[in-house]
């Protein structure tokens, strides 16, 4: 009986052969549960006899994984524990424990249970076969419920205040359920990369929740808002446990046990300030298993932490007043702000002005103050104002906030800037209107606001630093957590650091980063990541005062040394490189064809440019094309009537499209489809003779000659949909057959006419590319649909019989030509050349040899035409 | 063979995350980690600084110009959550438009094809993705978002091209053009999505990669009237997606490489798909006949030169 009273800890129990690993602390603060493989104890607290332990022993293969007393005072005396794959259900009463329920659902090892917050007879437990099942203890041979979680559930956790949310942890991610809507989870939490292993609902907001990870943080998360977490909280190990302490923002983590890093400490935390434990709760030998707060008793001012190590001690530590303090729980004073917080319910009558001071008071409770160069003089939640001094570039301001009441709802903060402040009035004008700003960005979303705009005021100081001071304008800000550090990186892609990109015609962009060794084969032990979080991390397990950038991530991954200064090192380095030869089109070529004359000479003169280039298949090509137009060089029969002529070029420009040689298909298409647009024009002319009268119609186009002329008729020419060049020799049915067949074979030629249209507008976009805007438009004059109606500035004339305007050179409504040289008084068809001051104009030529000698206007209207045009277009 | 026209030593002061050149192949703009972005003369093999910007006080991740027939524009992302429109105006670079209406970074920016409008679409890892048009009248922007495109976040978009050879040509009326993008983003999904009225609606969901989709691109047709889409992810595998009517849509993994990928890029021919990522390397793959795809040429970096094989004709 040697109870080892220390200050802080009193032994509860050591008992060796117990081989316990799960440990439970019933509601009334009175019994604890322990249970192993090999038996389950019970241990009165209040009893200080070390050795006084009830032991039942439990034969079993199966360690006991978790174990949990019902949280509801009148069925205080069940417990549940996990058994591999089944839940056991135990009642303590009278000194025995008897076994109630034996759950049996799950198909793998249960991992976690947790017994709802208010309703007693419902339990939940998670398992590595994906379910998690809600049980009913009024029926316990199914489960009430069943959530289908796809992914292996770690942890599940009731919320503490609303009775059908659940929280399940799947490795990385938080999964909340409703348990009346079970057949999705009703969000999803991304929130480490690293598994979670534990889960908490803060004690006294129904949003808040605490994850903590393999990856040492914990994170804490609101559910309203689950895409960031709201704060994360670093740590130098890997965190098993992280739970809520019943009072104040305070939070108890453990290392993981398998590490067994020799870290047998447990850490509180004050969750306002996290750079630092506010205490570390130093004294078992080994790893702590399991640890749970204790029910305070009615009249005690301490709380009591129960902890189950593998040291196989039990023990039980006082969190004195101060300790509470630590984490913002004023003991002393809790009473007292109940009695205001009654006062002003009482005082204003009206219960929702009272209510609306906690969020604010939560809000300035969670501030965290340790933003850089900014020093908060006052917060006083009752006034609903706030006071800060901001030191920066030999700044010194001092910020008034002042929150009305419905704030944060839609109404942002007032901000003033106080007196005493070294900023003129343009600036604290700048500052107001930036923070407003800020400020109404957030809360128009009802979201509070302080926090950001604080950051907000001092980067907009720092900004204002005068232009000498060069050495400050590169920070990398972002990963230094200054104005951006409250995103969630891990929802951020991982930045590239390589890339090739193929921009205008032929031109390939790579950019990589540069070994900084010469090893260029330094195995890369792991792919990846895939979120920025993963530098934040790699940062916060290193020191605290130096950036991580994603250069030295990988210099940190090949092990250099990062002694170095990064920016120095490295090099950043960009190749443009010319993949034309990849390609088929070839600007040379581009340059070099010509489209405009006789269809044999264009083939003949291009056929010739590609061999002086060396495009022997591109020879070939021309060469055929040439002899498909130029029958004479072939002894046989006319090409072109030859029914295969016509199929030649189509497969010609097929191929040519298929292998992506836009350019020899675009040209193919339009030296061959000169006839087209033709072609289309009398289609539609044909449908508007109306297709009851396209006997006639066809009538009509013979009447050129009847079918046993010698000459073609004129239409028939232009009929044909390629071929410029018609034999002259002999006719016979066939001219008939052409003109029989011709409804039918428009719908097949325009089909093709259509991708036709796109080659020669996928070359024209090629040609301006390349700066070749002059065989751009010849081009775009082979294609059928009107190029787009000009846009802009366009010069329209009164006409002068009509005085109406006229677009082009003769008027809409008189049919007359709209404009008349001034010089020979003759209507101008062509190019004409007038002044935009006084209207004047005429031919070109004609207005040319005039400004050569004079620089009046030829009418004599006195007006300078040269020199105010000139000043019109410096206008 | 690909041959080398030009090396840069941009000078940025930490990683670059994008670059490119301009339409007419003259001027190059890169952005980096240091917050800036810098244009360089790149004509005849010159490098010359021609501009560095800076405005946004993060990293900046992607930028896009825009077509010349709107003037010299080139649009910015970044992790500071804006994206910003610059312009050259009289040889000086200006802010011409900020826009700052994401919640988080902001992963992705590309201009629309010309014949669309001056319109500019942006993902971003607060999930929305957002459509940026620009109204000639009043001089202004108008913005329409898609909540909600992408759970978590979007790390891509791209356009589809605006000149398809669609069986619409023939009646001579102006073609009403469908104007649709592809996005990719955390929840492992490629999406489709086409203007319906006012409206951007969701038209397909594509689901194959089993990890984040890094980046998407919508292929410039090549002839045949068929869609194209390439689409790279974490999972290391580049997939591509093909249709005849953008309502089905076929996926073939194209390969699997050793690390992630996070980047592809299709030529102007659309044949030719660059691909990048976290291994430090450029390939670049072709389709040959069969339609296999084959990795015709490998940039080894530090060397400097891209080996391939001869042009397939």
């Amino acid at each position: 009986m040697a109870v080892r009273w220390s200050s802080e800890f009193y032994t509860a129990m050591e008992h060796k052969d117990l081989q316990a690993n799960a440990m439970a602390v019933d509601n009334t603060g009175t019994y604890v549960l322990l249970a192993g493989r090999r038996y389950i104890a019970i241990k009165n607290l209040d009893d200080t006899d070390l050795e006084n332990v009830r032991k039942f022993p439990r034969q079993s293969k199966y360690d006991v994984s978790a174990a949990e007393w019902n949280p509801i005072s009148h069925q205080s005396e069940l417990c549940v524990i996990s058994s591999n794959q089944r839940l056991e259900v135990l009642t303590w009463r009278l000194g025995e424990l008897t076994q109630m329920h034996s759950l049996r659902a799950h198909t793998r090892v249960i991992t976690d249970l947790n017994w709802h917050q208010s309703n007693p007879n419902l339990l939940a437990s998670c398992s590595v076969d994906t379910f998690i099942h809600i049980w009913d203890m009024r029926d316990p041979r199914r489960p009430a419920s069943s959530l289908s979680a796809i992914a292996e559930a770690s942890q599940v956790r009731w919320n503490r205040i609303s009775s059908n949310l659940l929280a399940t942890a799947h490795d990385g991610d938080v999964k909340l359920w409703d348990q009346r809507k079970g057949s999705a989870p009703v969000q999803y939490i991304a929130a480490h990369l690293s598994k979670i292993y534990g889960l908490d609902w803060s004690q006294q907001s129904e949003t808040q929740l605490a994850t903590s990870s393999q990856d040492n943080t914990i994170k804490f998360f609101d559910t309203n808002n689950p895409r960031k977490a709201e704060f994360v909280l670093t740590t130098n190990a890997p965190v098993w446990r992280a739970r809520y302490t019943p009072f104040g923002n305070g939070l108890v983590t453990v290392v993981v046990p398998q590490l067994r890093r020799g870290e047998n400490s447990l850490f509180l935390w004050n969750t306002t300030s996290r750079a630092t434990p506010v205490h570390t709760f130093v004294g078992h030998r080994d790893v702590v298993l399991e640890f749970e707060w204790r029910k305070q008793r009615p009249g005690e001012n301490d709380f009591q932490l129960v902890t189950w190590s593998k040291d196989q001690t039990l023990l039980v530590w006082r969190i004195e007043p101060f300790l509470q303090k630590l984490c913002g729980h004023d003991p002393d004073n809790h009473g007292k702000a109940e009695r205001m917080h009654n006062e002003i319910t009482d005082v204003s009558s009206e219960k929702k002005v009272a209510s609306k001071i906690q969020p604010l008071q939560q809000e300035f409770s969670l501030l965290n103050v340790q933003i850089p160069n900014l020093e908060v003089l006052k917060m006083d939640a009752i006034r609903r104002s706030c006071t800060v001094l901001a030191n920066t570039n030999n700044f010194s301001v001092i910020l008034n906030v002042t929150f009305p009441n419905s704030y944060p709802n839609g109404v942002p903060p007032i901000f003033q800037i106080g007196e005493g402040s070294s900023v003129d009035e343009t600036i604290a004008g700048k500052l107001i209107q930036t923070l407003t700003t800020t400020a109404q960005q957030r809360v128009s979303k009802n979201r509070t606001c302080l926090e950001p705009c604080l950051r907000q005021f001092v980067v907009t100081l720092e900004q204002l630093v005068d232009p000498s001071d060069g050495s400050r304008h590169h920070q990398p800000v972002y990963l230094e957590s200054d104005v951006l550090g409250s995103f969630n990186d891990a929802c951020i892609p991982f930045p590239r650091t390589s890339g090739a990109k193929f921009c205008s015609v032929s031109v390939l962009v790579c950019f990589t980063r540069q070994s900084p060794a010469r090893r260029a084969s330094v195995k890369i032990d792991s792919t990846t990541p895939r979120a920025l979080s993963a530098l934040g991390n790699a940062f916060n397990s290193r020191r605290a005062n130096e950036y991580m950038t994603v250069y030295s991530y990988y210099l940190q991954k090949q092990r250099s040394r990062i002694k170095q200064n990064n920016r120095v090192l490295q090099k950043t380095v960009i190749t443009v490189y010319d993949a034309a030869d990849l390609f088929s089109v070839n600007k040379q070529l581009a340059e070099k064809y010509i489209l405009d004359g006789d269809t044999s000479k264009i083939c003949r003169h291009n056929a010739l440019m590609a061999e002086s280039i060396g495009r022997w298949d591109l020879v070939q090509a021309w060469s055929l094309a040439r002899l498909i137009v130029n029958p004479q060089q072939v002894e046989q029969e006319d090409m072109l009537e030859h029914p295969f002529g016509n199929q030649l070029i189509q497969s010609l420009i097929n191929f040519y499209a298929t292998h992506s040689d836009l350019q020899m298909a675009a040209m193919l298409c339009c030296v061959f489809g000169k006839g087209e647009d033709e072609n289309v024009r009398r289609k539609s002319f044909l449908k508007y003779l109306s297709s009851g009268q396209l006997a006639s119609g066809k009538k009509w186009l013979k009447s050129g000659g009847s079918p046993y002329h010698t000459i073609p008729p004129a239409d028939v020419v232009a009929d044909g949909w390629v071929f410029p060049l018609l034999r002259t020799t002999r006719s016979n049915s066939l001219d008939n057959l052409r003109m029989e067949e011709l409804p039918q074979l428009i719908p097949q030629r325009t089909s093709t006419s259509t991708l036709y249209e796109y080659y020669k507008l996928a070359y024209a976009e090629i040609l301006h590319r390349w700066g070749l805007l002059y065989n751009r438009a010849e081009v775009l004059k082979y294609l059928s649909a009107p190029g787009e109606i000009h846009k802009g500035v366009e010069f329209l004339t009164d006409c002068q019989k009509c005085k109406q305007p006229a677009r082009g050179s003769s008027c809409l409504n008189c049919k007359q030509l709209s404009l008349e040289c001034v010089v020979c008084h003759i209507s101008v068809r062509g190019s004409a050349n007038c002044c935009l001051v006084c209207g004047h104009g005429g031919h070109t030529k004609h207005m040319q040899q005039w400004f050569e000698e004079n620089n009046v206007c030829p009418t004599g209207c006195g007006c300078k035409c040269l020199l105010e045009t000139i000043g019109m277009f410096n206008f | 063979m690909v041959s080398i026209l030009n090396t840069i030593d941009t000078g940025h002061e930490d990683m670059i995350h994008d670059a490119e050149v301009d339409y007419y192949g003259l001027r190059l703009a890169t952005c980096s980690s240091d917050n800036s972005i810098k244009i360089y003369d790149i004509k005849n093999g010159a490098h010359m600084l021609l501009e560095d910007l800076k405005g946004h006080f993060g990293p900046v991740w992607q930028i896009a110009w825009g077509h010349p027939k709107f003037g010299n524009l080139l649009a910015s992302c970044s992790y500071d959550r804006k994206v910003i429109i610059w312009k050259e105006q009289q040889g000086k670079w200006s802010k011409y438009y900020e826009y700052a209406n994401h919640d988080s970074s902001v992963n992705s920016v590309q201009f629309a094809p010309p014949a669309y409008g001056l319109i500019l679409a942006c993902g971003s890892s607060d999930g929305c993705i957002s459509v940026l048009t620009y109204q000639s009248e009043t001089n202004t922007w108008e913005a329409k978002k898609i909540q909600n495109a992408h759970a978590i976040g979007c790390n891509a978009i791209s356009w589809s091209p605006s000149i398809t050879p669609e069986p619409a040509f023939d009646n001579h009326q102006p073609q009403t053009l469908t104007k649709r993008l592809v996005s990719g983003g955390c929840d492992n999904l490629v999406k489709i999505w086409r203007e319906d009225g006012d409206r951007w609606v969701e038209e397909s969901k594509l689901e194959v990669h089993s990890d984040w989709v890094r980046d998407v691109a919508w292929a410039p047709s090549i002839g045949l009237s068929r869609h194209i889409i390439a689409s790279c992810s974490q999972d290391r595998r580049v997939i591509i997606w093909t249709s005849e009517d953008c309502q089905t849509w076929n996926s073939s993994v194209m390969h699997t490489f050793d690390d992630v990928v996070w980047n592809v890029s299709w030529s102007l021919n659309g044949n030719i798909l660059a691909v990048s990522g976290g291994d430090n390397k450029v390939t670049l793959w072709k389709q040959n006949l069969e339609g296999n795809w084959q990795c015709i040429s490998d940039v080894v970096k530090g060397q400097g030169q891209i080996s391939g094989d001869q042009r397939a004709l």
